[in-house]
């Protein structure tokens, strides 16, 4: 659905080289790659690039394939549907048996990010605990620094955030986020601070009337992951190094300028350890 | 309308009157057809607002069912910002989405309503379900409508519209129309104005010419006022100088009448004076023989020149009596009691010859100012009448008496038969009473004619005598004003 829902929302995204069970006997099939939600002024020229770029790189037909939620991504990743997808850290650790680690986006030279509370500029919230009893906007369920970090921080205290909040909503989208804070439909957010950085360049009149509660600790940044099934595939291999050659290629330069981003890089899956204890943080409070 | 009881257009000339009358329709006209094309066009506004806010709510409502049904804010607050810009000219300023217990699930300015904040009162005491309230001043329209998924209610929603560019034209409209429709009522008054003028104006001539028509006679309209030919007016015009040519006519004959009935008076009492003066004349006669042959014996010359003197002066009492009553200018010389004299004196006569007897009363030393022709030929009309009603050996009387306020009141009575209801109808009627047909009202008419003029009434009646009192009642008059009315 390309609505304004999915013009700028949130990184968290994905996109998935297609599923090894599909591609093996069809060489000719366009690859099929995830998105969640983009996050820059035009998603059209945006999915335009990627997929121009990552035709160009790899000498095949792709398909970029988008949802509403981090869910219908991860499930269509996780089955085998899309050869790669752009998808959070949290669904990766979730579902870290059925996913491989295809890159990792290098954003202002490494490969890790934050998330961060927002709130309006003329609040005095310094922290979490500020934020207690407020209408707080979560940007997914399935997204680290849209929820999870959120959510760990508090179960680290002993508390729930349908609790801890008056009440809670989701999004689906970072950049929805920070337009229920801004219009005052939230009183509070948490929100990738990445794309809301992207989005202080971007779009200032939206975050000029937020401001960040607090940031969190560094996170590793959301993947490129494809499915377990597909591991060793020529179509994975092809998305791989499309990917990691990138910031080598002018169209591919484009791409991640677009992207506010350096490069793709390999990292090791270790990387997302943090956001794995997070999750059972959460989980463990129930 | 009556001139008695309208006020001052009631008493204004026509002329005035119908362009006024005009004008003033035209006005009303053009009010009543503002008020009409006003009314209309905030009945077509109105319905235009109630269809675009119905189509923006009814848009609204099928995308917010799910949201409202999940309970979602996110959903709905995005749902009502798209829908923000749909429309242009009732342009929503806020709108707010309730669940079914009336608490916010969100609103498109969520500071002004929070999530969870009851509903706002904004539009549900005026209008009701699916009607619009509207507040003109703060050119807003307030819409509400109900969120039901198979028939049971799951929220509200309530918007309010900027409808001041809607009411914005409909000001701009009623400025125009009341601009043109003044301009033009102005214009259409003016053209009444100057068309019932234009209409009336013959009437006006009509009424000038009557108005101005000096000593009872009607001036003609001149030709040159004559409207073009053919025309309604001209023939009225036409019909007016013949009738002012026959009234004109009337007038001339009926002086010339009168002229001759004075005449015929005097002859009759030329007659009697003759008789008056032929008496004596024998006794002078003898008297001048009697001096001739002894008119040197002086007892007899002095008893001769007496008779001659006497008999001489009462020659010249008649004569001079007579000449009093018909000079045929006389100015205008003042009542006096020698007016009453002389009328008795000429009366003399008259009286003799039918053998009648008159009581002869003046109860008054000083008179009124009062104009003497005009009383004296009343008086001797009205007792040379009273003679030939009375007949041989008849009675009659004349009593003049004057009033503390200064008037004069005069009194003939006689013992005939009484006067006939005609005639009676010539002295005392509205002034419209013909001469009678034989000729012989016009002592009467005269007498009426005179009296009028010096503004008297006439009152007639039954006498002792048997007869007619004709009693007459004459205020003080200026002399002056008499003669300039004459």
């Amino acid at each position: 659905m390309l609505t304004r829902r999915t013009v700028l929302a949130g990184v968290g995204g994905v996109f998935a080289a297609g599923a090894a069970g599909r591609s093996f006997g069809a060489a000719r099939e366009p690859l099929r790659c995830g998105l969640t939600p983009v996050l820059l002024t035009s998603d059209l020229d945006l999915l335009e690039a990627l997929r121009v770029y990552l035709t160009a790189a790899t000498g095949r037909d792709v398909e970029i394939v988008t949802r509403r939620t981090y869910q219908e991504i991860t499930s269509l990743l996780v089955s085998g549907q899309l050869d790669a997808a752009w998808i959070c850290g949290y669904p990766f650790v979730a579902y870290r048996s059925e996913l491989d680690l295809l890159a990792v986006p290098i954003w202002r030279g490494r490969p890790l990010y934050q998330s961060y509370l927002i709130a309006a500029a003329d609040r005095q919230a310094r922290s979490i605990d500020d934020l207690a009893g407020d209408i707080h906007a979560f940007s997914d369920p399935d997204s680290n620094s849209g929820f999870l970090v959120t959510a760990a921080e508090l179960a680290a205290k002993g508390q729930r955030p349908e609790r801890f909040f008056h009440q809670t909503f989701f999004t689906y989208g970072h950049r929805n986020v920070v337009r229920a804070v801004a219009s005052g439909l939230a009183q509070s957010g948490s929100v990738d601070g990445y794309v809301f950085e992207v989005l202080k360049e971007v779009e200032p009149s939206l975050t000029q009337a937020i401001r960040i509660v607090r940031a969190s600790d560094w996170y590793a940044f959301p993947p490129m992951a494809s499915p377990a099934l597909a591991r060793g595939s020529a179509r994975t291999a092809a998305l791989r190094r499309a990917l990691l050659g990138a910031h080598r290629d002018p169209a591919g330069q484009r791409l991640l300028a677009a992207l506010r981003l350096d490069s793709f890089a390999e990292e090791n899956p270790s990387l997302y350890a943090p956001i794995a204890t997070n999750m059972n943080l959460v989980r463990s409070i129930g | 309308m009556n001139p008695a009881r309208g006020g001052w257009l009631g008493r204004a000339p026509i002329t005035v009157k119908a362009p006024v009358v005009a004008a003033l329709l035209m006005a009303i006209v053009g009010v009543v057809a503002s008020e009409r094309v006003l009314s209309r066009l905030v009945a077509i506004q109105e319905r235009q607002i109630n269809e675009l806010t119905s189509a923006y709510l009814e848009g609204l409502a099928s995308p917010l069912t799910e949201p409202v049904l999940r309970r979602d804010p996110w959903e709905i607050f995005n749902t009502l910002d798209q829908a923000r810009h749909l429309s242009s000219l009732v342009r929503p300023v806020e709108t707010v989405v309730s669940d079914a217990e009336g608490h916010v699930l969100a609103g498109s300015d969520p500071r002004a309503r929070p999530i969870g904040s009851r509903q706002p009162a904004m539009a549900a005491p005026a209008g009701g379900e699916g009607r619009i309230a509207i507040d003109e001043e703060a050119g807003r329209a307030f819409v509400s409508r109900s969120l039901a998924v198979e028939g049971t209610a799951i929220g509200t929603l309530y918007s309010e519209f900027d409808i001041s560019e809607l009411l914005a034209e409909r000001q701009d409209a009623l400025w125009t129309l009341l601009a043109t429709n003044a301009g033009l009522t102005l214009g259409f008054m003016f053209l009444g104005w100057f068309a019932v003028r234009r209409m009336v104006r013959p009437m006006k001539v009509l009424s000038d010419h009557l108005a101005q028509s000096p000593e009872g006679g009607i001036r003609p309209i001149s030709p040159r006022l004559f409207p073009r030919l053919g025309s309604e007016a001209g023939h009225l015009f036409r019909r007016f100088n013949q009738m002012a040519e026959a009234v004109n006519e009337n007038a001339a004959l009926a002086a010339r009448l009168a002229e001759e009935q004075r005449l015929a008076g005097l002859g009759r009492l030329t007659s009697g004076m003759a008789h008056e003066i032929n008496n004596p004349l024998g006794g002078l006669l003898n008297a001048v023989d009697t001096l001739r042959r002894h008119g040197d014996k002086p007892m007899v010359r002095t008893r001769a020149v007496s008779l001659i003197e006497r008999g001489l002066s009462g020659i010249r009492d008649v004569v001079q009596a007579a000449l009093a009553t018909y000079r045929e200018k006389d100015g205008g010389r003042q009542l006096s009691l020698q007016d009453f004299e002389d009328v008795r004196i000429l009366l003399q006569p008259e009286l003799r010859r039918h053998a009648q007897n008159l009581d002869w009363h003046i109860e008054a030393t000083s008179l009124p100012s009062l104009p003497g022709n005009p009383i004296r030929q009343t008086l001797l009309n009205l007792l040379l009448n009273a003679s030939a009603a009375s007949g041989e050996g008849g009675r009659l009387s004349f009593r003049a008496t004057t009033h503390r306020e200064g008037g004069l009141c005069l009194e003939v009575a006689d013992s005939g038969p009484g006067l006939p209801a005609a005639g009676a109808a010539l002295l005392t009627g509205d002034g419209a009473s013909a001469i009678l047909g034989d000729g012989k009202g016009l002592g009467l008419w005269m007498v009426r004619r005179l009296v009028d003029e010096i503004g008297g009434t006439i009152e007639v009646g039954g006498s002792d005598l048997g007869g007619t009192s004709i009693r007459l009642e004459l205020k003080n008059v200026a002399m002056e004003r008499h003669s300039n009315a004459a």
